[in-house]
């Protein structure tokens, strides 16, 4: 079954002078249709101003479309009395740690999401427990959230939402803010909820080399899903993604690069080693 | 001349049970008109570092020349040095407030006690500078998109005729086309104006194209200080402090292990098409 299904979702936000008087509707999503599998590794890449943000807030019941509908787990996000078990099947991690901390405490900080729901305290341990664990941030669980780094931060900010058992995780730029090894962590962590726990995860970033794992990606162009294809599909099209304002990742601009001078290799190669390996038949 | 960081230390929060030495023995030499990259994982000393150079901060011990005066000079005008050295702080944007961008732009060199007509002269010439389209001058700052707004704010610290330029991280949450814009825009203010740039970052792929010389920083002390070939070329030191180098040069460095006769010390992805295609004899 679909975790989050969407149809003909448009979204109009309306611009307003200082009066209140409306100057003009910008459309930020535009008829998008979206299935979603339970499990699945999805990324959303896209411009600034495309509209995966504002289409990621509507999984989360942030925002409510204007028009078309949207399902999270079967529940239609527009209903008002569904809004918490949304959030709680649907959860969201943003951009920068410092806004999405509150404990004084990395454990307590984990704990305040399943508290908040009612869980009985012996069992918000053990969502604590298991969620720090899985983003390989347990051993920190006594710490102050303001003596880490942005990258533990950010894995701290995945363990709150994961203690909520959530079936699907919304990830809006989640490195923006990270040097390189914090990228590093938070994607690993990523990974490894999806792949060892299942859950769905959907990321959104502007680093062409976070999603090489994805099993589907979507590039967003004026509120429209312009391109949908697995990495490698996507990634093919290196002139159609730098038209969008996009990239990929250097070891396939290389491999393009390479090609367009001649060099016989295969389109959409994806990580270092499938270059080298693509590449050694000239050793 | 230009800048001259003579051992400088930092304490955060000195005398306290909370000190905490930001920046150990710092010695720097920045002669005019050198894109410098400095590198780091978080809370490694960077932006601590770059917000000495304008007086932001005052070292617990060591000196700062400017032109060859000492900044902690009593009688030294510390305001006139906030405006030859211009701080572009991250994410600017947040910091913009006027009715509209052109204003906004004023601001700046209003302060500094110009006439109205020399104000808006320089706002002009500084919103060209960064590529701004004339039809946004008069547009609400908060109606453009990320990267026009950080466009806006960087005019509006060039707008002050800085002979030093930092940015502390200018394209973090900008999409691919945006953050090679900001960076070339920012590359011919260097080679056309000769203005000395301090570009902080954490990418290091950003860092390897753009910059001629970069200082990497780990536990607030210089790590290395040369040009990007000479620094990448230590890739395993700098991921043991949180850091990378360049996807290219990891991949050059299998092809050299597979027996491939490249230039492992290419950290562009053009320099390493050009060693790529020399090794397989297609030049």
């Amino acid at each position: 079954m679909e975790i989050v299904k969407t149809s003909d979702l448009v979204y109009e936000y309306i611009r307003r002078d200082e009066e209140g008087n409306v100057e003009g509707i910008t459309t930020a999503v535009d008829k998008v249709n979206l299935d979603i599998r339970q499990g699945e590794f999805i990324a959303i890449l896209g411009h600034n101003g495309s509209g995966k943000s504002t289409l990621a807030k509507h999984i989360n019941a942030i925002l409510s479309p204007t028009e078309g509908t949207v399902w999270v787990d079967g529940m239609d996000t527009s209903q008002e009395d569904k809004v918490w078990d949304i959030r709680q099947t649907a959860g969201m991690v943003f951009q920068n740690p410092d806004n999405q901390i509150i404990g004084q405490v990395v454990e307590e900080d984990v704990g305040f999401g399943p508290e908040n729901m009612g869980i009985p305290t012996k069992e918000i341990w053990e969502r604590v427990e298991e969620s720090l664990r899985a983003v390989g941030m347990y051993e920190f669980r006594k710490y102050s959230p303001n003596k880490l780094s942005g990258g533990q931060k950010q894995r701290v900010s995945i363990a709150g939402v994961l203690a909520m058992h959530p079936k699907c995780i919304v990830l809006d730029e989640p490195t923006a803010m990270l040097d390189p090894s914090g990228r590093r962590e938070v994607i690993r962590a990523v990974r490894g909820l999806n792949q060892v726990e299942g859950v769905t995860v959907i990321l959104i970033t502007h680093y062409m080399e976070e999603i090489i794992h994805a099993d589907r990606v979507f590039v967003m162009d004026r509120g429209r899903i312009a391109m949908e294809g697995t990495p490698r599909q996507i990634f093919s099209q290196v002139e159609r993604l730098k038209e969008l304002r996009l990239d990929v990742p250097q070891v396939t601009l290389l491999a393009y690069e390479l090609k367009k001078r001649g060099v016989e290799l295969p389109d959409g190669i994806l990580t270092e080693e499938e270059l080298a390996d693509a590449l050694s038949v000239y050793c | 001349m230009s800048i001259i960081v003579d051992h400088v230390n930092y304490i955060y929060g000195e005398d306290t049970p909370l000190a905490v030495a930001a920046l150990k023995d710092v010695c720097l030499q920045f002669p005019d008109g050198q894109f410098v990259g400095i590198i780091g994982h978080t809370g490694s000393g960077k932006s601590t570092l770059v917000q000495h150079l304008n007086g932001l901060l005052k070292a617990t011990s060591g000196h700062i020349y400017f032109n060859g005066e000492d900044i902690y000079d009593r009688d030294y005008d510390r305001k006139k040095l906030r405006s030859k050295v211009g701080l572009v702080f991250q994410y600017p944007e947040h910091q913009l407030f006027e009715v509209d961008v052109f204003s906004d732009v004023c601001f700046g060199p209003k302060n500094l006690g110009l006439d109205r007509r020399e104000a808006e002269l320089r706002a002009y010439e500084a919103l060209r500078k960064v590529g701004l389209e004339e039809e946004l001058f008069y547009q609400s700052p908060f109606d453009l998109s990320g990267g026009q707004k950080r466009r806006v704010a960087i005019a509006g610290v060039l707008a002050m005729k800085p002979d030093v330029l930092i940015l502390d991280e200018p394209t973090a949450g900008l999409d691919p086309k945006g953050r090679d814009e900001i960076l070339s825009q920012i590359k011919r203010l260097q080679t056309e104006t000769g203005m000395t740039i301090l570009l902080v970052s954490h990418s290091m792929e950003d860092v390897a194209e753009y910059v001629d010389r970069i200082i990497v920083m780990n536990k607030g002390s210089v790590m290395y200080d040369d040009g990007p070939r000479e620094v990448f070329r230590h890739y395993k030191e700098l991921e043991e402090v949180g850091l990378a180098a360049p996807q290219v040069t990891y991949i050059l460095h299998r092809l050299k292990e597979k027996g491939m006769d490249v230039d492992v010390s290419a950290t562009t992805v053009g320099e390493a098409a050009e060693t790529v295609l020399r090794a397989l004899g297609r030049r």
